[in-house]
């Protein structure tokens, strides 16, 4: 118990335990700033639903009692605490439920909760891939042209990435749209699937999804599970390789994990002959039927690959946009920091060591210019919310950002409190885990 | 039987900037021989470092080497260190003769060598074992050839030991990754080592997993000197090591090192600006301004009696304890701009015996006192 404590109370899960708790009262404090802003608004939910001359004053009543708004402000505000902590956010004013089992509650009307839950995943999706990829490849040459100094890469790169990253956003998504998607026509114009290749689908593995349910969303959220699901498996193989005490042991178990990863997604994704044993084995035994439910899905009949490559291609041209349009930032931080980080003692001494060139330029130099360049990540991530609603809205991408955009223009409160409430919830979760990450880049940060 | 172990021959080096070419080193030469402390000793700013920095071949981009020879000398048997001077410029040590020349060929038992005798070249043949010392030019080796060199031959304690540790890793993995590198083992063979050396230099072994930042400003100097020692070196060149030190640790680490040095018979530079620092670990002195040297010789004939007019008002600079009480005479003037240095001896303007000579041309540096050479016009007796 006391050894608990102690690994609790110092050290790296003393400080994530410390964000964990900051965030709390961030998001505290973004809700009731949620609430307020829109109490402060001049004309509210009265005005429209209720201002109808048509309404009779019995029905009016009646709808501002259903509705809550009779009871004053304190009360209000507390109910609007509570539901978030229950889930239950409230009915959709414009959209109709589509599940075969409606929501008790909301009877003919989507619940809120149910839109957010289809759509945060997409978002996730498509601003994680962007950030990493982007992220990426601004560090990737930031470094390389802070090394070499006045190379002839180092114009071109420069050149290009601050005129895309001076352009016109909504133009240049536009332009590329014109010119991949329909001059080209290798990728899709927008949207998030082609109709065309699901309408035969109706089932996937064991859920029936021909009505209520997308057939699309399993498959999507299944895949997000994956990436997820190996992202983390890979994470604790390589924390858990470093006791190995030769380089090629941990390389083996690295690179072993990442071909376990590829063969289990790949048979998941792409064959029936897993599914099949899978359902042999569960058809056999119903004690693992928890364990094989997450394996079983595919079912045999369909391979999921197809369907799955059908996100991958619409992802490509919004990814390609946004990094295109971004990475310069990341490239000339990266590159002053180096240049700085190059002048330091330890990459002379690093040098001077005999290490060869490019581990003094990627272990020493680099690694110490990456941190002020995770630092601008953790305010970019911010950024990128009120980027998501143009790009989504310019490629389709029905995700939070669009649905923001929607419920705000349609006057939908539910809806637009609660993609506004989780829009905020997602780049906390995201700046929590920058912070995190940073303090593992970083020592110095984990004992202060 | 001592053998010099590197001998600097004319080296010159310029910086280039935008108002000019700084002359940063000036025809300095100067040899040390296995288990000896040679101590650079200068006012700042007069080309100490630029001077080791050469030997590493670290300079930065800008620097342009101008001429001269760096031999770093090894053993015959050393297979890897003959292999690596074939084609190269060398020196090599046999039975008390020096030969000078292109390393031709190199086999199991003997050296074939270009060498220049009577004005003519000739290919000569020398026996090739243990006693035959052989020293490559460094200066012609590529950045890849250079690369052994560097640590496992010499190794180099940084001026400001403190910012020398990366601080995102820990202090044991950045001594292991030297030794990786130039000898590798087995990890936990490695550890060993450096816990070895921890406890050469004074240190907890317990501290060789925790980061930079946890020690204190002593502590990463002692975790530095273990650095330089982890691969054996055959020179190490210790630049300002104590400068950011206060007085009492200063002396502490300065004696471990001399201790050490003794015990490992190692060869070492000592540079600083502090002569008191020179006189207590240092065999030999040169004696450094304004980018050229321009007195070298044993440290106790240096400092009984100095050859040259700027060692003297270096020492009589410098308060001692013991003797009577004296007035500190301070240099007149200051150190000369090194983009448009003096002509002829660069230390005429502030010199108080200077002559009509000494602004004319440049004195050469010749052997005034047995082992004692200086550049002077006008040497003190």
């Amino acid at each position: 118990m006391k050894r608990i404590w102690q690994t609790l109370t110092s050290g790296m899960s003393k400080y994530i335990i410390m964000r964990l708790l900051q965030v709390i009262l961030v998001l505290y404090l973004y809700m009731t700033l949620v609430f307020i802003i829109l109490e402060a608004q001049p004309g509210d939910i009265t005005d429209i639903y209720v201002g109808n001359p048509k309404i009779t004053p019995e029905a009016r009543d009646a709808i501002v009692k259903q509705l809550g708004l009779d009871k004053p402000i304190h009360e209000r505000y507390f109910e609007y605490l509570k539901n978030f902590v229950t889930g239950h956010l409230g009915c959709s004013f414009k959209w109709g439920n589509i599940s075969p089992t409606p929501d008790p509650v909301c009877r003919e009307q989507r619940p809120t909760w149910d839109l957010i839950k289809e759509r945060l995943p997409r978002t996730i999706v498509l601003f994680l891939t962007y950030t990493i990829v982007s992220f990426y490849i601004g560090f990737f040459l930031g470094k390389l042209i802070a090394w070499r100094r006045g190379a002839i890469i180092e114009y071109f790169s420069t050149v290009v990435g601050v005129t895309l990253f001076t352009v016109f956003t909504p133009w240049f998504a536009l332009l590329l749209v014109w010119l991949f998607a329909v001059n080209l026509g290798v990728v899709p114009i927008g949207g998030f699937i082609n109709p065309d290749s699901w309408t035969n689908i109706r089932q996937i593995g064991s859920v029936d999804c021909s009505v209520g349910i997308s057939c699309s969303n399993i498959v999507f959220n299944q895949m997000l599970l994956w990436l997820g699901g190996l992202s983390l498996f890979w994470g604790i193989v390589y924390l858990w390789s470093r006791r190995f005490s030769y380089v090629w042991q941990r390389n083996v178990i690295r690179w072993g994990a990442v071909a376990l990863g590829i063969v289990l997604a790949g048979l998941f994704f792409g064959g029936s002959w897993f599914g099949e044993v899978n359902r042999v084995v569960l058809a056999r035994n119903t004690k693992f039927q928890f364990f094989v439910w997450y394996f079983e899905f595919p079912a045999g009949t369909i391979p999921l690959f197809p369907l799955a490559l059908d996100f991958v291609q619409h992802m490509v041209l919004p990814i390609l946009t946004l990094t295109l349009i971004s990475f310069a930032g990341t490239m000339l931080l990266m590159r002053n920091t180096m240049l700085e980080t190059m002048r330091e003692d330890y990459v002379m001494a690093a040098k001077a060591k005999g290490l060869p060139d490019n581990v003094v330029r990627d272990k020493h130099a680099a690694r110490n210019a990456l941190l002020p360049v995770v630092t601008s990540l953790i305010f970019a991530i911010a950024f990128s919310v009120d980027g998501g609603v143009f790009t989504e809205t310019i490629f389709s991408w029905p995700g939070m950002g669009q649905l923001l955009l929607l419920s705000a223009l349609e006057q939908d409160y539910p809806v637009a409190i609660g993609s506004l409430v989780f829009t905020g919830i997602f780049a906390l979760v995201a700046h929590v885990i920058a912070d995190i990450l940073y303090a593992f880049l970083d020592p110095r940060i984990r004992y202060d | 039987m001592a053998y010099p172990v590197l001998q600097v021959e004319n080296l010159t080096m310029h910086y280039t900037t935008r108002k000019g070419a700084v002359k940063a080193v000036e025809d300095v030469s100067f040899s040390l021989e296995k288990g000896e402390a040679l101590g650079l000793v200068g006012e700042s700013g007069c080309g100490k470092t630029s001077v080791a920095l050469t030997l590493l071949r670290l300079l930065p981009e800008n620097a342009q080497f101008l001429g001269g020879h760096v031999y770093f000398f090894r053993d015959g048997s050393d297979e890897a260190h003959a292999r690596r001077a074939v084609g190269k410029p060398v020196k090599v040590l046999l039975d008390g003769q020096e030969h000078q020349g292109r390393l031709v060929g190199v086999d199991r038992s003997q050296l074939v060598l270009d060498a220049r005798l009577n004005g003519r070249t000739q290919q000569i043949k020398l026996a090739r074992d243990g006693i035959a010392r052989i020293g490559v030019d460094l200066t012609a080796l590529s950045d890849e050839e250079m690369r052994p060199i560097r640590w496992k031959g010499i190794s180099m304690i940084f001026q400001a030991a403190m910012n020398s540790l990366n601080p995102v890793y820990k202090v044991g993995d950045q001594i292991i990754e030297a030794i990786q590198t130039h000898m590798p083992m087995p990890i936990p063979e490695a550890r060993e080592r450096v816990a070895q050396l921890f406890q050469l230099v004074g240190l907890d072994r317990q501290l060789m997993d925790r980061y930079p930042h946890e020690y204190s400003g002593g502590m990463k100097q002692r975790a530095v000197i273990a650095m330089a020692l982890a691969c054996d070196p055959d020179i190490i060149i210790a630049d300002e090591p104590t400068t950011a030190l206060d007085v009492i640790v200063q002396d502490k680490i300065l004696r471990e090192m001399r201790q050490i040095q003794k015990k490992l018979n190692m060869s070492m530079i000592y540079i600083s600006h502090d002569i008191a620092v020179i006189a207590e670990v240092a065999d030999k002195v040169g004696v450094m301004y304004a980018g050229g040297l321009v007195e070298f010789g044993p440290a106790e004939a240096i400092f009984k009696n100095p050859i040259h007019p700027y060692t003297k008002a270096l020492m009589s600079a410098f308060p001692s304890i013991k003797g009577e009480k004296v007035k500190l005479a301070a240099l007149p003037g200051e150190p000369p701009d090194l983009i448009k240095p003096p002509s002829g001896c660069r230390f005429h303007p502030r010199c108080p015996y200077a002559t009509e000579i000494c602004e004319r041309e440049v004195p050469k540096f010749i052997e005034h006192k047995p082992k004692q050479h200086a550049a002077c016009w006008n040497p003190l007796t």
